[in-house]
């Protein structure tokens, strides 16, 4: 049999419209608009972590909107728009606790309010065998501002099999921390990030494909974080990432189950796994039910300390930030889509738990004040 | 790996077009963990390149 056109194969492919996968080398067919609203609580302190004062930590609402569309037969617009509300205390200090243990300190209190906004604009050029796009974004909190900007570009091979796609992406980041005279914090500073990342997309069969992808970070700046009594990390952070999926769809569950895994290591000597795993059930041809279940953990940064030094010189790397400290985080999370007409509801609700023990490495320092939060999400996708 | 793959013709790649087949099946879901996943934990990257930065703290 004579292999097909090439032009047939561009019919053929453009009318299957694969999201995601390998064969994307068309707009998409039909405009979105989508609006996410989710509540995100951490858990109080226990008093045995914080002996003193509010126990209260963030309690944080988010806004999600994108809209996405084709424009003319070879381009696409995305347009993403985050607004957050964030309120509450986060850990100011550490010390040795009556009974030995480090014990925390949460930041004043009157808390912490605080609201970002951001937008992110893209466009991409869909070619025979591919494609090429580019975004700018803009990021503004009361006492942070990130502008920042990317490109990518994908190809196909191998009869559309294999995909190979290139990124690229820059930020500029200005930080102004609030009350700073009052609280002797830095009055102004900024850093940067650069990242690339290379992906690999592979169809095995009919029913499951596989993607690798590899990406490195470079940060430089002022990298400390000027909210805390004593933190002074080095200016500069290198950050690898290897991140693998796999995705199954199976016939007689009519479900698809779906498998991912990252490596990360930096130069701040942090090493983690992450690991997460869901079923994406369809209960007839309206409604799906979506349980997820990630473990999450990491080893400590070189420089982490569970109770601050206020006798080390301001030179000397270190920070008490629970989140440079070994744990290891399980959460779980079910969601519930439902689609009718042109309209797809999802709501979706998940509990995040970091402890110490759950961590695969040496934890020779725990932190205290480790998070734990519950999240609610409710989200409307309109296709036209 | 490449080898060991069968070759799938576009007709047959039905059930990978699929809406729960894709590597995000909601970008605004994947966009929320990936943010949250940031302010909490030291790790970030893997599939994508890093978007803006935040203050989260």
């Amino acid at each position: 049999m004579a292999k097909p056109s090439r032009s047939l194969l561009a019919l053929s492919t453009t009318a299957l419209a694969l999201p995601g996968i390998a064969i994307a080398d068309a707009p998409p067919v039909n405009s979105s608009l989508s609006y996410k609203v989710s509540n995100y609580q951490e858990d109080d302190l226990d008093r045995a972590e914080s002996p003193f004062g509010d126990l209260g930590r963030y309690d944080i609402d988010v806004h999600q909107f994108q809209f996405i569309s084709p424009i003319g037969r070879a381009f696409s617009l995305q347009i993403d728009a985050n607004y957050e509300d964030l309120s509450g205390a986060s850990p100011w200090f550490t010390t040795l606790g009556p009974n030995g243990s480090p014990i925390v300190n949460l930041s004043g209190a009157s808390g912490i309010q605080d609201r970002r906004a951001e937008l992110n604009v893209g466009t991409r050029y869909y070619l025979e065998n591919g494609s090429i796009g580019g975004n700018v974004g803009y990021s503004q909190e009361n006492d942070y501002r990130a502008t920042y900007g990317g490109i990518s570009g994908e190809r196909h091979f191998n009869d559309d099999l294999t995909t190979v796609s290139i990124g690229l992406s820059y930020s500029s980041d200005d930080i102004f921390p609030t009350d700073a005279e009052i609280f002797n914090r830095v009055i102004s500073e900024d850093k940067s990030s650069a990242s690339a990342v290379l992906n690999i997309s592979q169809i095995i069969n009919q029913v499951s494909t596989f993607q690798t992808a590899f990406s490195i970070t470079e940060q430089s700046g002022f990298l400390t974080d000027p909210y805390k009594l004593v933190d002074t990390r080095p200016d500069k952070k290198t950050q690898i990432a290897w991140s693998n999926s796999y995705r199954r769809y199976m016939r007689a569950a009519d479900a698809a189950w779906h498998i991912n895994y990252r490596f990360y290591h930096d130069d701040f000597g942090v090493t983690s796994h992450t690991s997460d795993m869901s079923w994406h059930q369809n209960l007839g041809s309206s409604v799906q039910i979506i349980p997820m279940l990630r473990y999450y953990t990491q080893s400590a940064a070189n420089f982490f300390t569970n109770v601050d030094d206020f006798t080390s010189p301001a030179t000397n790397f270190q920070s008490s930030d629970y989140r440079l400290s070994a744990f290891g985080a399980i959460s779980g999370a079910l969601t519930l889509k439902t689609t009718f007409g042109n309209w797809d509801a999802t709501l979706t609700g998940e509990r995040y738990l970091a402890n110490e023990k759950y961590s695969a490495f040496n934890v020779s320092q725990p932190s205290t004040a480790l998070v734990r939060y519950v999240r609610v999400s409710l989200g409307l996708d309109y296709s036209f | 790996m490449l080898a060991a793959c069968t070759q799938v013709r576009p007709w047959e790649r039905g059930l990978l077009a699929k809406e729960e087949m894709a590597w995000r099946t909601d970008a605004l879901e994947s966009a929320l963990n990936d943010h949250i996943f940031f302010s909490k934990e030291a790790s970030s990257g893997g599939s994508s390149a890093a978007g803006g930065g935040c203050g989260c703290n």
